[in-house]
C-alpha cells in the first residue's frame, strides 16, 4: 500500500522538478534547467529505456564535442554550452540510474518477508490421505484474491528456482462463481541432472479451515545472542523452518511455521522439556519414538550430529515423513554450546519412493512369476541377471560363476548342450557385434542334468545415443512342444515313407483336380515334380489341363478328361485304364484309381489317387488275345481243311465204289463169254452207290445253302424211322440199345427232310459216342412228343456229360479228339432256321439230354 | 497166273468199297479177302502164298500207316495204299516204309491192277529168294565144323597154303576139306561158293595179304 503512495509521490515530485527546470532554462536561456526533466525521465526509465537515454545523450555529446573541436558553423560558445549540459545530464542520469538499482533489490528481498508473512496467515497443515488422492490442478489457476495471486507467484518462483517444496492454501474460484479453500503441495523430484519434475497435489479443504486453530504463536523471548538461535535463524531464512536448542536439548527457538506445523508452541515444548520429556515426544510417531529418543540422547551425549528420517505428527494428527537434521554449535574450545536444526518434509518423496518400491516389487514379482526365464546381459554379453525361475532351472545364479572362477557367460554356455553350444556362441557373438536381436533354439541343461529345448530371444536396450546399455533376454521352455513336433514329424515321415515306398504311383489333388502332391515314385516315373508344372504353363492353360496334356497319351486324353471331370463334379470314385507318359517319352499302360477324401461335413477336401502300372498285364492280355485269335483262325482253317477232307471222304467213298464196280461190270461183260449175272449185280451196286453219293452232295449243299425251298409237309415219324435205319449199323457195332418212344398224334410238319435228318443223325451219333465212352449200361433214349404247338425231340445219353451246355453250340467247339466242332453249331442253326430251339442239359446222375423243338406251323424264315 | 497162286487182302472200313473191290478183282480172276478194320486183318489166318495188301489209310481202329509200321518188321505182303484224300507227307512216309504204291480214291482199274501185279511179283520174288536162302542154309548146316572153318578162310581169298598154316593142317588135308565143302554146298566154282557165303553172311575174317595175319 505504501508502495503505491510512494510511487504517486515520486511522480508528482518529478513532474514538479521538470516543470521548474524547464522554466529556469526558458528564463535563463541556458540548457542547464533541462537537467531536471532528464533526471525525472531517468528516474522512471527502466531497462532498455535507460540504455537508449544514455546512448542518445552520449551521441549528442559526441556530436557537440566534434562540432566544438572543428568550430563548425561558428557557434563555438553555443555548442560548448550544450556539451556542458549533456555532460551534466549524463552524470545526473548515471547517478539516478545507480540509485534506482537498489529499488530492484527491494523487490527481491520482498519475497522472503512475503513468504514469511503468508505462512502464518495461511497455516500449512498438510493434506489428509484423502486430500492427497484429490485431482491435481495447476496451483496458480483461478486464485481468488489479487494479492494472494502475487504472493503465490512469488512463492512458486522461489520454489521453482530453489527447488524447495511449495505449499500453499488459497481461495480457488469455481466456475460457478463460488470460492473454495484449497491446498496445493508441489514437490520437486530430484534427478541426476537437476530438477526434472514437479509433482503437485491440490486438495479441497473446504470445511476444514475453521477447525484449524490460529497459531500466531511466537517465540517467547528468544536469547538473541545464542549461537544456536542465530544459526537457526539462518536456517529459517533458507528453509522457512528451524529450531534451536540449548546444550541440554531444551528448545530455545522455534519458528512460527514449525510451531504451526505441529500445533505445539515453543512454550509447550519448553514446558515438556522441563518435565524431562524429549523434544520429539510430542511430535514423533509412537512406534518410532524410542528409537528416535535413543538417537537424540546419544547425540546430546556425544555431540554427534543428529540425522534421522521420521514421521511427524502434524497439527491435523496426520503423520508425515520428514527428515530431521540437528547439528551442534560449538565454542572456541570445541564444546557444544547448543543445537540447531530443521525438518524437511519428505512425505511426497517418501510416498513416491514407496510407490516406486511397490512398482519395483511388482515388477520383480512379475519377472519371477512369468513362466519363462528372463535374463539380462551387459553389452559385452556378460550375464548380470537371471530371473528366479532361471536360477532354479539352471541350479546356479549369475554370481555362482564368479566363485568357480570362470566367466559368467562361460558358465551359461556350459549348461547348453554341447551340440548347440558352438552355434549359441557364434550367434550371440554376432548379435553382440551387430546389435541385432538374438533368437535361437537350443537345449539347456536343467539342474538335474536333463537337457530341454529352449527358445531364446534377446533384444538390446539402447540409450539416447543409440549405445547398447543392456541386453534383455527371454528364454522359453519349448521341450514338450519340440517333443510333440518331433513325434509329429516322425509320424509324418513314416507316413510319407509308407506312401513313397509303396510300389504304386500316388498323387493328391485339390477338390478342383489340381495336383498338389506326387509321390517320389510318380515323380520318378513322370520325370517331373509339381514345381515344374506351375499354376499356368507358358501357354496360359491351367495346370491341370497342362499336366494332363503332358502326361496322358493323346488317344486317351479325351476319355481321361471326360471321366476325371465327371468324377470331380459328382464326387464319384474314378477308375480308368490309360497310357501315361514316362520320363523317357514312352507311354505305359496304367490303371488310375482315385477317390475323394471328405471332411466331417462331407465336403470334398482332397482327391487321393493311385496309379498302378499295368503295362505288363495289358501287354500279356494283348498277347494272349492275339494268340487266341491266331489259334481260333488256325483251328478254323484246320477245321475247314478237315471239313473239306470229310466231305471229300464222304463223296469219294461212294465214287470209289462206283468206279470199282464199273470196271468190274465192264470186265464181266467183256469176258468170253460175258458174265451178265455178275454184271447186273455190279450195275445195281453202281446205281445204289451213285444215289448215295448224290445224297451226300445234296446234304452238303443243303447244309451250306440253308435253303427253305425244299421244305414240305412231312411226317416227322418217318424221318425218325429213317434216321434210326441209317444209324442201325452203328448201334449194333457199339452194342447200344436204342430206346425210342414216339408219340402217335404227331401232325405233319413243314421241314427240310435232309436237314432235320442231319440234325437227328448228328445228335444220335453224338449220343452213341458219349454212351460208348461209358462202361455202364449202354442205352440211348429218344423221345418225341407233342408239347402244345411244338414237337419236342429228346435224345438222352448216359455218357460222361458235358461241362458247359451252352458252349458246345459254339462253332469249332469240340470235346472230341477228332471232331471239328461244327456239328452242333450247324444243328442249332438248322433248328433255329425252322423256328425251333435246340438246347442241352445235364442228366442226373450222368449223361446229357439234347432237346430240340420244331413248331407245328413252321414259320417261313 | 492162276487163282490159286496168290491172294489179295483188302482192308477198308467202307463196306461198299470192299464189295466193289472184291467184284473187280474177281472180274480179273483174282482171289481177294476183305476186312473192315486193321484188327480183323491182323487176327485173320492168312494162307502161305504170294499176296498183296490193299490198305485204306483211314481206318476205324488204327491208321493204315500205323498198321504198316507195325507189320513192316515181320513177314508181310507188299502194301498198296488207297486213300480218300492223300497228302504228301503220308504218301512219302508210306513209300519210305516199303509201300508199292499210294493211290487216291477214286482210282482207275489199270492203275490198281498194275500196282497189284507189281506187288504180287515183288512178293513172289521175295518168296523165291527166301526159299533159295533156306536151301543154302540147309547145305551149310550139313558142313562139319572144320569144313565151315575152311569155307570161311577160302572165301576170304587165302591160298591153300596160307589157310592150311592158319588151321595148322597140311595143305593136302586142306584141299580134301575144300573139295568136300564145295560138294556139300553144291558150288560149281569158287566164285559160286563165295556168292553163297555172301548170302549166308559168312564174315570174311582173313586177308591174303599181310602173310595171313589176322587183321
Amino acid at each position: 500500500m505504501w508502495t503505491q503512495t510512494l510511487f504517486q509521490y515520486r511522480l508528482a515530485l518529478a513532474i514538479g522538478a521538470s516543470a521548474a527546470g524547464v522554466a529556469v532554462s526558458w528564463m535563463t536561456a541556458t540548457p542547464i534547467g533541462l537537467v531536471a526533466p532528464v533526471a525525472a525521465i531517468f528516474l522512471f526509465a527502466r531497462g532498455g529505456a535507460v540504455a537508449v537515454l544514455f546512448s542518445v545523450l552520449a551521441i549528442a555529446l559526441a556530436g557537440l564535442v566534434i562540432a566544438t573541436s572543428f568550430n563548425l558553423g561558428g557557434f563555438r560558445d553555443l555548442t560548448l554550452t550544450w556539451a556542458g549540459f549533456f555532460v551534466v545530464a549524463l552524470c545526473i542520469g548515471a547517478i539516478v540510474a545507480v540509485s534506482a538499482t537498489p529499488g530492484a533489490d527491494d523487490h527481491q528481498t520482498a519475497i522472503r518477508p512475503t513468504a514469511q508473512k503468508v505462512a502464518p496467515s495461511y497455516p500449512v497443515t498438510g493434506p489428509t490421505p484423502e486430500e492427497k488422492a484429490a485431482p491435481r490442478q495447476s496451483p496458480i489457476v483461478s486464485i481468488n484474491a489479487q494479492d494472494d495471486e502475487i504472493t503465490a507467484e512469488l512463492m512458486l518462483a522461489a520454489s521453482f528456482w530453489g527447488g524447495s517444496p511449495f505449499h500453499l492454501r488459497y481461495w480457488r474460484n469455481e466456475p460457478n462463481g463460488n470460492c473454495r479453500w484449497t491446498e496445493v503441495r508441489t514437490e520437486a523430484f530430484h534427478e541426476q541432472n537437476g530438477i526434472r519434475q514437479w509433482a503437485s497435489v491440490s486438495a479441497d479443504l473446504h470445511g476444514q479451515r475453521s477447525e484449524v486453530p490460529l497459531p500466531a504463536k511466537t517465540a517467547s523471548s528468544p536469547p538473541v545472542d545464542d549461537d544456536a538461535v542465530i544459526a537457526a535463524k539462518f536456517v529459517e531464512q533458507l528453509l522457512g523452518n528451524a529450531w534451536a536448542f540449548d546444550r541440554s536439548g531444551r528448545p530455545t527457538y522455534l519458528t512460527p511455521f514449525a510451531q504451526a506445523f505441529v500445533s505445539v508452541t515453543l512454550d509447550e515444548f519448553q514446558a515438556a522439556a522441563d518435565e524431562g520429556l524429549s523434544f520429539f515426544r510430542r511430535t514423533s510417531h509412537p512406534d518410532e519414538y524410542d528409537h528416535i529418543d535413543a538417537a537424540w540422547r546419544h547425540s546430546l551425549r556425544t555431540g554427534d550430529p543428529f540425522y534421522i528420517e521420521r514421521r511427524i505428527r502434524r497439527a491435523s494428527g496426520i503423520f508425515d515423513w520428514n527428515r530431521t537434521a540437528i547439528v551442534p554449535t560449538r565454542d572456541g574450545h570445541g564444546r557444544v554450546t547448543g543445537w540447531y536444526g530443521a525438518s524437511m518434509d519428505l512425505d511426497a518423496y517418501r510416498v513416491a519412493e514407496l510407490a516406486l518400491r511397490e512398482r519395483e516389487r511388482e515388477l520383480s514379482q512379475l519377472v519371477d512369476m512369468v513362466p519363462s526365464h528372463l535374463w539380462r546381459l551387459t553389452p559385452d554379453g556378460e550375464p548380470v541377471f537371471y530371473s528366479k525361475r532361471m536360477v532354479e532351472y539352471l541350479g546356479q545364479d549369475v554370481a555362482d560363476a564368479d566363485e568357480r572362477c570362470i566367466g559368467r557367460l562361460e558358465a551359461l554356455i556350459e549348461a547348453i548342450h554341447p551340440d548347440d553350444a558352438a552355434k549359441f556362441r557364434s550367434v550371440l557373438d554376432r548379435c553382440l557385434l551387430t546389435g541385432k536381436a538374438f533368437s535361437m533354439q537350443y537345449r539347456l541343461r536343467r539342474a538335474d542334468g536333463i537337457y530341454r529345448w529352449m527358445s531364446s530371444r534377446a533384444e538390446p536396450m539402447r540409450d539416447q545415443d543409440g549405445r547398447i546399455v543392456h541386453w534383455y533376454g527371454l528364454c522359453h521352455d519349448i521341450d514338450d512342444q519340440m517333443q510333440a513336433e518331433a513325434a509329429i514329424r516322425q509320424r509324418e515321415r513314416s507316413l510319407r515313407q509308407l506312401v513313397e515306398t509303396l510300389p504304386a504311383l500316388i498323387y493328391c489333388a485339390t477338390p478342383g483336380g489340381e495336383p498338389i502332391y506326387r509321390s517320389q515314385t510318380l515323380q520318378d516315373f513322370l520325370g517331373l515334380g509339381l514345381e515344374e508344372t506351375d499354376e499356368t504353363d507358358e501357354t496360359g492353360r491351367p495346370r491341370l489341363a497342362g499336366t494332363l496334356d503332358a502326361i496322358i497319351h493323346p488317344d486317351d486324353l479325351l476319355t481321361v478328361k471326360e471321366r476325371y471331370g465327371q468324377s470331380l463334379s459328382t464326387g464319384e470314385p474314378y477308375a480308368l485304364r490309360h497310357r501315361l507318359r514316362r520320363f523317357d517319352g514312352e507311354y505305359r499302360w496304367v490303371e488310375t484309381r482315385a477317390a475323394a477324401m471328405r471332411d466331417p461335413d462331407g465336403v470334398i477336401a482332397q482327391w487321393n489317387g493311385v496309379c498302378l502300372e499295368i503295362e505288363d498285364q495289358v501287354r500279356a492280355e494283348e498277347e494272349l488275345r492275339q494268340v487266341h485269335d491266331r489259334l481260333a483262325r488256325a483251328s478254323q482253317a484246320a477245321s475247314l481243311a478237315e471239313l473239306s477232307a470229310s466231305i471229300a471222304h464222304e463223296v469219294n467213298q461212294p465214287l470209289a465204289a462206283i468206279v470199282a464196280n464199273s470196271h468190274a461190270c465192264h470186265r464181266w461183260l467183256s469176258a468170253e463169254p460175258a458174265n451178265v449175272e455178275r454184271a447186273k449185280i455190279t450195275a445195281e451196286r453202281i446205281i445204289r452207290d451213285a444215289n448215295s453219293a448224290a445224297d451226300v452232295v445234296s446234304r452238303i449243299r443243303a447244309l451250306f445253302k440253308r435253303s427253305t425251298e425244299s421244305r414240305s409237309a412231312t411226317s416227322y415219324s418217318d424221318i425218325i424211322a429213317e434216321a434210326r435205319q441209317v444209324m442201325a449199323d452203328e448201334f449194333v457195332r457199339h452194342s447200344i440199345h436204342l430206346d425210342i418212344e414216339v408219340a402217335n398224334d404227331l401232325p405233319l410238319v413243314k421241314l427240310d427232310r435232309v436237314q432235320i435228318q442231319q440234325v437227328l443223325i448228328n445228335l444220335i451219333r453224338n449220343g452213341i459216342e458219349a454212351t460208348d465212352s461209358n462202361s455202364g449200361e449202354k442205352v440211348l433214349r429218344i423221345r418225341v412228343l407233342r408239347d402244345e404247338d411244338v414237337i419236342r425231340t429228346e435224345i438222352c445219353d448216359r455218357g460222361r456229360g458235358i461241362a458247359c451246355p451252352e458252349r458246345i453250340f459254339e462253332p469249332f467247339y469240340t470235346t472230341k479228339d477228332r471232331g471239328m466242332g461244327m456239328g452242333l453249331a450247324i444243328c442249332r442253326s438248322i433248328v433255329e432256321s425252322h423256328g425251333g430251339r435246340l438246347w442241352a442239359q445235364s442228366n442226373e446222375p450222368i449223361g446229357t439230354t439234347f432237346s430240340f423243338t420244331l413248331p407245328i406251323e413252321a414259320k417261313a424264315v | 497166273m492162276t487163282a490159286n497162286e496168290h491172294i489179295v487182302f483188302i482192308v477198308d472200313d467202307d463196306a461198299r468199297l470192299r464189295e466193289a473191290l472184291i467184284e473187280l478183282l474177281a472180274s480179273h480172276g483174282m482171289n481177294a479177302a476183305a476186312f473192315g478194320s486193321a484188327g480183323e486183318y491182323v487176327r485173320a489166318d492168312k494162307p502161305n502164298m504170294p499176296a498183296c495188301l490193299i490198305l485204306d489209310v483211314e481206318l476205324p481202329d488204327i491208321n493204315g500207316l500205323d498198321l504198316q509200321r507195325q507189320i513192316v518188321e515181320g513177314d508181310h505182303p507188299p502194301i498198296v495204299f488207297v486213300t480218300g484224300h492223300g497228302d504228301i507227307p503220308s504218301s512219302v512216309r508210306a513209300i519210305k516204309h516199303g509201300a508199292v504204291d499210294f493211290l487216291t480214291k477214286p482210282f482207275n482199274d489199270a492203275e490198281l491192277m498194275a500196282a497189284i501185279h507189281a506187288a504180287l511179283d515183288q512178293d513172289r520174288e521175295r518168296r523165291a529168294e527166301l526159299a533159295e536162302l533156306n536151301e543154302l542154309r540147309q547145305r551149310y548146316l550139313r558142313l562139319t565144323p572144320r569144313e565151315r572153318e575152311v569155307l570161311a578162310l577160302v572165301v576170304s581169298g587165302l591160298l591153300n597154303k596160307q589157310a592150311a598154316a592158319e588151321l595148322g593142317i597140311s595143305e593136302v588135308t586142306l584141299q580134301i576139306h575144300r573139295r568136300n565143302t564145295m560138294q556139300k554146298m553144291e558150288a560149281a566154282s569158287l566164285a559160286d561158293l563165295v556168292r553163297m557165303a555172301e548170302r549166308l553172311e559168312i564174315p570174311i575174317t582173313h586177308s591174303r595179304r599181310a602173310g595171313g595175319e589176322r587183321t
